[in-house]
């Protein structure tokens, strides 16, 4: 029965997707399960720049079993809260995506509702005093979870910034130390199996032939296996997420990090900042139909806090997905699976979530096609409801006059989106679909801070009197405000665990 | 502009059947719509008899007895009922086989790889025990043992799960009394009319056989099968699933005890259909459910009455149902829960489920006034998912038959079913592998525990499990199974714990 079992596993690319892919393989198939090799080019670069992420990444270090302080050194990470998005409602307008929940539930009824009840003329603001994390991040604070019991403080939610180029690095000698085998080498030919139209082998540009039974395609944007040799197709998302341009610079930082992402809107894109330790990752999302690349990248060098540190990169991307992840004996992850732009964080995400789903639904040499049926079928879901997402951001704007943002207001949107917008416009309700990565509060808290007004509160919320709504409210921001004071300043918790030696200097 | 959505609160609701449907809506909606403003109303009629007999429930019960206030002693007490750690399936897979679906979950899972993966690799290295030997409710089932899990994740107590077999008539009984207490009012009588209003074909009143008039905002039809509102005034539509689940019929009648309750349900295959067997505290409820395209009912009420444990305590009634859904669950502002919702025969005790359910996703979708549709189509397509879900369950259980000796075992072993459960059979026989859909009623031990009972066999084992020392994990299997087992030993005997803590007044 075992004699099936995948001898060797071949991973193309290196980069983000590459190494975490390596990196999660050495840990979880141990005791000599299979061979493990990776194959990339020093020649070839790759996309990651500065790199913002989501809460889920804690699970997986905690996987690799990574010392969380010793990770934050290596790749000059900070903390991350969650996201603002300035200008993205009307033009003036700003709110904070936080991490983890707003308030509490309270008698069985979703704390949005009683929000809404005793909130009926709520901004963006009123929202925030009920999430620690959108007061921490405005206030500059950060500290991990304590155990405090019912305290807010026991469930702290947040992720990371980091230099992608440096996780990268820390997970290949992390991979290596477990046995990873890598190549270094371009691939000039991928060996089809003439009857199966398997991958046989690869051919690298000095010749040599590496076979194996698995391969995983990491090649990036491009699709090396998956698109150019097995041709599995790739879905269109351009016309409703019409940017396929960035230009990325760093700059200087003028300042402590701030513990959240940064997304400002602009005529045709968006602009993010991803606060390190050592300087700021920037740079412009934006279309090429609304605005050329030099105009770009003009906006993009005025708005910097410190001086560039180097000339804007140009990226061109087309926004969508593959059409079949897993084909045959290759499995794509990162960009050559799909690309979703990084307007919340899911890049490295769906890079790991595609690392689970393989590792759940893991082969041996039969491929069985109800495995790869149900991994194709799950990833699609995970995609759209991400893409979903994103493009509520986009369609939920005031930014009347401009044509980049007139386009994406009045388009046609996907009818899953459609559905959920109405039902929130109805009572403020929210659903989360089985296993969709965002929840009820991400979704609540883009809706609201882009000026979607529900016509009334759920109905149930009237559990609760006016005036009990009202003290119990108050009760909770007051809780709320006490936690987020007891928090420290994030530089000073960086430089208390984790501070990358050179990063005053640098 | 902020105060008109409190002025849109709807103030009347009408509940329409008594029962376990009625009554357990009636004692939920009084805790949860505490508004000061809203009324329930409920009527129903002494001369309309209920369906419930005996009635077996699965675990979510415990949580919305606690969510609508109902003690569990004292409930059990007026109940006569009694613990159920699960299942035990006779005779489905062959003539002669019996398995159990606990409730609770097999062995410990090691590093997110699951427990019934590592038993699949140990079983076919060696001679290694049934995997209900690793799950501790079905340990505890067999021996006849029950005792409270506990709250202490780390001990092997808190992997048990249970729910509770109950006289449903004494059940619906209990709840008016809770919900009269916190203000439903309760109005007897029978409906001889349903007021439907022109302009958009809402319900307005419902006419009494008395005269009287109930007008209503909000009706909820909890009349039966016939769907008195859903089907008869609002005409809903229904689509029928007997290609899949050919049983129409039940007979059922209860009789005495001749033996301590078993912790568990029983279901045992017959020529044409299933016998069930539920022990309360005070007698045994019994029925056989068949299709009456194999077998007519003087033919099933002989089954019956040769297989009951001691002499029946009742007249035999007779019951006619067809399996399937009602095409929409709420219409206008009618809401059908209960059987005016849908029917699946009682296989898994799913019946008193998919009442709390659609109770469930009506407060978290509570209308207004206003009657957004978009709340109603969300309900819709929320409980036909779950409704689906539930009915492939049931299917599978017929479907993973090796019976030829009656023309209804040929039937449901070649018949076609829904791609969504042959796509489940697929991945378990491939690596064994089992997904539970985010918000799916019945999960991985569940199906795993009739995958395997009925002998679907997986053609390997995931691979993941590879990955670990076979020696080792047979040794931690083997340690858990002693614990498990000693646990189970030194728990009391289900009538012990009953005599303790819950017992009925008419029990003898």
């Amino acid at each position: 029965m075992t004699t099936q079992r995948i001898r060797k596993i071949v991973i193309v690319g290196g980069g983000t997707a590459g190494w975490m892919t390596a990196a999660a393989c050495a840990k979880i198939l141990k005791n000599d399960y299979c061979a493990i090799e990776l194959i990339e080019s020093e020649e070839i670069g790759t996309v990651g720049v500065g790199e913002a992420t989501i809460p889920q990444i804690a699970t997986f270090n905690r996987t690799l079993g990574l010392d969380e302080n010793e990770f934050v050194r290596e790749t000059r990470g900070t903390f991350k809260l969650g996201i603002e998005f300035r200008g993205w409602g009307a033009p003036t307008d700003r709110y904070i995506h936080p991490f983890g929940p707003y308030g509490i539930d309270m008698e069985a009824v979703s704390f949005h509702a009683f929000f809404l009840k005793g909130h009926p003329d709520w901004t963006a603001e009123t929202l925030e005093d009920y999430s620690l994390q959108a007061g921490a991040a405005k206030q500059g604070r950060f500290m991990r979870p304590v155990n405090a019991g019912n305290s807010p403080l026991s469930k702290i939610a947040y992720a990371f910034h980091f230099d992608a180029g440096l996780y990268a690095r820390y997970l290949r000698a992390y991979s290596e130390k477990r046995g990873v085998v890598r190549h270094e080498g371009k691939i000039v030919d991928v060996r089809l199996n003439g009857e199966t139209g398997f991958i046989e082998s690869v051919v690298t540009n000095d010749g040599r032939v590496i076979d194996g039974d698995l391969f995983v395609d990491c090649s990036g944007f491009r699709g090396l296996l998956i698109e150019q040799a097995l041709h599995a197709g790739y879905e269109d998302w351009t016309h409703w997420l019409p940017c396929d341009s960035a230009a990325a610079v760093p700059c200087a930082s003028a300042g402590p990090p701030t513990p959240y992402t940064r997304s400002t809107a602009r005529s045709a894109g968006w602009q993010w900042r991803i606060p390190l330790q050592h300087r700021i990752g920037n740079g412009m999302v934006f279309s090429s139909q609304h605005i050329d690349r030099d105009k770009a990248a003009e906006t993009l060098l005025a708005n910097l806090d410190g001086e560039a540190l180097a000339d804007p990169r140009f990226l061109n991307f087309t926004t969508g997905r593959r059409k079949s992840f897993w084909v045959k004996n290759c499995i794509a992850i990162g960009l050559s699976a799909g690309f979703i732009e990084p307007l919340e964080s899911t890049s490295i995400h769906l890079i790991q979530s595609g690392v689970a789903k393989m590792l759940q639904m893991f082969p041996d040499r039969n491929f069985n096609q109800a495995d790869i049926d149900r991994y194709n079928r799950v990833t699609a879901f995970e995609f759209e409801r991400v893409r979903d997402f994103i493009i509520l951001h986009y369609h939920a704007n005031q930014r009347h006059g401009e044509p980049f943002w007139d386009y994406v207001r009045n388009m046609e949107i996907p009818d899953y989106l459609a559905d959920k917008i109405r039902l929130f416009k109805s009572h403020g309700r929210i659903f989360r679909e089985n296993e969709e990565l965002f929840n009820d509060t991400s979704w609540f808290s883009v809706m609201t801070g882009q000026n979607i007004r529900p016509e009334g509160y759920d109905p149930v919320a009237d559990v609760l009197t006016d005036e009990e709504t009202a003290a119990r409210l108050d009760h909770i921001r007051g809780t709320i405000a006490t936690c987020v004071g007891h928090m420290p300043p994030h530089e000073q918790f960086i430089a208390e665990h984790c501070a990358f030696e050179g990063a005053q200097s640098a | 502009m902020e105060r008109a959505h409190s002025d849109n609160a709807i103030e009347k609701i009408v509940i329409v059947g008594g029962g376990t449907a009625g009554w357990m809506t009636a004692t939920a909606l009084s805790r949860m719509i505490r508004n000061g403003r809203t009324q329930i109303r409920l009527i129903e009629s002494d001369d309309i008899g209920t369906v419930g007999v005996g009635e077996a429930t699965i675990p979510p019960i415990v949580g919305f007895n606690k969510l609508i206030g109902v003690d569990e002693n004292e409930f059990l007490k007026a109940a006569g009922g009694t613990f159920k750690l699960g299942i035990e399936f006779v005779d489905w897979t062959r003539p002669g086989s019996r398995y159990i679906h606990p409730f609770g979950d097999y062995g410990l899972d090691i590093e997110a790889v699951k427990f019934h993966q590592i038993w699949l690799k140990l079983k076919a290295l060696g001679a290694t025990p049934y995997i209900d030997e690793y799950c501790l409710s079905a340990v505890a089932a067999k021996l006849g043992r029950f005792l409270q899990p506990g709250n202490d994740p780390r001990s092997v107590m808190s992997s048990l799960a249970y729910a509770y077999h109950f006289d449903a008539g004494l059940y619906a009984k209990y709840l008016r009394g809770i919900a009269e207490a916190r203000g439903v009012m309760r109005t007897e009588g029978k409906i001889v009319d349903v007021d439907v209003r022109g302009e958009d074909g809402f319900i307005e009143a419902v006419t009494l056989a008395s005269g009287g008039r109930i007008e209503g905002e909000l009706f909820i039809d909890c009349s039966g099968f016939r769907g008195l509102l859903i089907e008869d005034a609002l005409h809903a539509g229904y689509e029928s699933w007997a290609h899949w689940l050919p049983c129409d019929r039940a007979v059922a009648i209860p009789c005495a005890s001749t033996e301590e309750p078993i912790p568990y349900t029983r279901a045992t295959a017959r020529s044409a259909g299933w016998q069930w067997r539920i022990p309360l505290q005070h007698r045994v409820g019994n029925g056989v459910v068949y299709s009456s395209a194999h077998q007519s009912s003087e033919e099933a009420l002989e089954i019956l009455l040769a297989n009951l444990d001691g002499a029946p305590t009742g007249e035999a009634r007779h019951l006619k149902f067809i399996a399937g859904r009602r095409n929409k669950f709420w219409e206008k502002n009618c809401v059908a829960i209960g059987l005016a919702g849908g029917f699946l025969e009682p296989l898994e005790s799913t019946s008193i489920h998919l009442i709390q359910a659609g109770i469930s996703k009506l407060i978290a979708l509570f209308p207004d006034k206003t009657f957004n549709p978009v709340e109603r189509e969300e309900y819709n397509r929320l409980t036909a998912m779950q409704f689906e879900q539930v009915r492939d369950f049931v299917i599978l259980h017929y479907k993973a038959t090796e019976r030829e000796d009656s023309d209804f075992w040929r039937y449901v072993r070649d018949m076609e079913i829904p791609d969504s459960l042959a796509t489940k059979m697929e991945l378990f026989r491939s690596k064994g592998r089992i997904f539970r859909f985010q918000d799916e009623l019945f999960g991985e031990a569940n199906w795993l525990s009739v995958l395997l009972g009925q002998n679907i066999v997986p053609r390997t084992w995931d691979p993941m499990v590879d990955a670990f020392d076979a020696g080792k994990i047979a040794d931690q299997a083997e340690r858990l199974r002693l614990l498990i087992r000693s646990t189970a030993e030194k728990m009391p005997s289900h009538q012990a714990y009953i005599d303790r803590f819950c017992r009925a007044d008419f029990a003898t």
